[in-house]
C-alpha cells in the first residue's frame, strides 16, 4: 500500500514538474462541499454496538452525507486541458445513544478521510466565461477513524477512546462546471468517488478491526459515494 | 501580495476544516416504564427473642425474599461499625462481645439494598438500589474488655 502511496505522490510531483514546461498559467483552487458515503462496514459495526447496549438504545447518525473541501494546485497545460495535484478532506460520523433520568450511553464515530492525489481535467465545452468539463481523478486515501464509547450512570462513568486508521487508494470522475473571470474562476464539480476498501487497524497496537461476529474478516472503511462542492479558483501567473 | 494571499486562504481553510469536523450530539431520550416494585420479606432468628443477649458471641441466621427484584449486598453493622456483608438472601453471621463499643445495649442494623425495578439505565446497570433496614437492640452488658 505504502508503494500506491509513493506512486500517486511521484504521479502528482511529476505533473507539477513535467507541465511547467509547457504550462499556460498556475493556479489555486478550494473546493468546498459535501459528500455521501458506502461506510457499510462501520454502519454494521455501529449495529453490531448498539445491540450490545442493555437497553434499547438508537442509531441517531449513521454517516450521513457531510463535509468535503479540497485545495489544489493547478497548471493549464493546453486550452483543453488541465492537471491538479492536491489535497482533499472528508469527514463524518455516527452516533448511537440511550438516555434515560438515571444516565446515558453513547458511541461516537469520527471519521476523517485525507486524500492526496492528482486528476486531469479536459473540456467539453468552453467559451470565453463558461466552461463545463470532465476530469478523473486518483488519490491515495488516509483514514482516521475514533470510536468513543461512554457510559455515565447517576455519579459513575467509563470511557473507552480506539483509534483506527486505513489506506486505501480510490478514483473518481466527474464534471465541472466554471465562470470565469479574468484572473480567477468560481464553479460547481461534483462527481462520484469509488475507494478500495481500506482495512482498519489500531492506531496505537496494530491490531485489525476484526467482525465481532466472523473473526477472520476484517472491517474496512469504504468513501464510495458522490461529491458535489463550489469551487473557486484564482490563477496566480 | 501573494503571499498574504496565501496565508489568507491557507488561515480559511485550517478555519474551515476545524469547524466542519463531524460531530453529532443527540440523543435518545427515553422514559423507562417501571415493572411492579420490589416486595421485601426478611427475618431473622431474633425475631422471636427479646434482647438478644451476647456473651461471648451471637449468631444471626437471616432470610430475606424479594419479589420482582434481587438482592444487592446485605449490610451489617453493630452500631456504626461494619461487621458484615454478604449478597445472598439466606445466610448467617456472628456477632461477638467485642463488637460493641462500650457494654450495655446497642443496635444492631441490617440494612437491605435491592433492585429498584424501573427498568432505568441504573437500575439495569445495578447502580440503582432501594433499602430497608431492620434494627435490633442487642444486650452487650457482659462485654468485658
Amino acid at each position: 500500500m505504502s508503494g500506491l502511496i509513493r506512486y500517486c505522490m511521484v504521479v502528482a510531483l511529476a505533473v507539477c514538474i513535467f507541465t511547467g514546461a509547457t504550462a499556460q498559467k498556475t493556479g489555486v483552487s478550494v473546493s468546498l462541499g459535501g459528500a455521501t458515503f458506502q461506510m457499510d462496514d462501520m454502519k454494521y459495526l455501529m449495529d453490531i454496538i448498539l445491540i450490545s447496549y442493555p437497553l434499547e438504545g438508537e442509531i441517531i447518525s449513521s454517516f450521513p452525507p457531510y463535509f468535503s473541501g479540497s485545495v489544489n494546485i493547478l497548471r493549464q497545460i493546453y486550452p483543453h486541458l488541465r492537471v491538479d495535484a492536491g489535497y482533499t478532506y472528508t469527514t463524518t460520523g455516527a452516533r448511537a445513544n440511550y438516555t434515560d433520568y438515571s444516565g446515558t450511553i453513547y458511541t461516537d464515530m469520527i471519521a476523517v478521510s485525507h486524500r492526496l492525489g492528482a486528476s486531469v481535467n479536459y473540456s467539453l465545452i468552453g467559451s470565453d466565461h463558461l466552461n463545463l468539463s470532465l476530469y478523473g481523478r486518483l488519490d491515495a486515501n488516509f483514514t482516521n477513524l475514533d470510536i468513543t464509547s461512554s457510559i455515565n450512570v447517576l455519579s459513575l462513568s467509563s470511557t473507552t477512546h480506539n483509534k483506527y486508521n486505513s489506506i486505501s487508494p480510490n478514483g473518481s470522475v466527474g464534471l465541472e462546471f466554471l465562470y470565469t473571470f479574468k484572473e480567477s474562476a468560481i464553479g460547481i464539480e461534483g462527481g462520484y468517488l469509488v475507494d478500495l476498501p481500506g482495512k482498519l487497524k489500531n492506531r496505537e497496537t496494530g491490531n485489525k478491526l476484526l467482525d465481532p461476529n466472523d473473526r477472520q474478516r476484517v472491517l474496512t472503511s469504504d468513501w464510495t459515494g458522490w461529491r458535489v462542492g463550489i469551487k473557486g479558483i484564482i490563477w496566480i501567473k | 501580495m501573494k503571499s498574504r494571499t496565501f496565508i489568507l486562504l491557507a488561515g480559511i481553510i485550517v478555519t474551515i476544516v476545524n469547524a466542519c469536523m463531524y460531530s453529532n450530539d443527540g440523543v435518545y431520550t427515553v422514559d423507562p416504564v417501571p415493572d411492579d416494585p420490589p416486595v421485601v420479606w426478611a427475618t431473622t432468628n431474633l425475631d422471636s427473642i427479646d434482647n438478644p443477649v451476647v456473651y461471648d458471641s451471637l449468631e444471626v441466621v437471616y432470610d430475606i425474599s424479594i419479589q420482582n427484584g434481587k438482592l444487592y449486598i446485605l449490610d451489617v453493622l453493630v452500631g456504626n461499625a461494619p461487621v458484615y456483608e454478604s449478597d445472598t438472601t439466606m445466610g448467617s453471621f456472628w456477632i461477638y462481645s467485642y463488637d460493641a463499643e462500650v457494654p450495655g445495649i446497642d443496635t444492631l442494623r441490617m440494612n437491605i439494598y435491592y433492585s429498584s425495578n424501573t427498568n432505568s439505565l441504573a437500575d439495569v446497570v445495578g447502580l440503582e438500589a432501594q433499602n430497608i433496614g431492620l434494627k435490633y437492640a442487642i444486650d452487650f452488658t457482659w462485654n468485658i474488655k
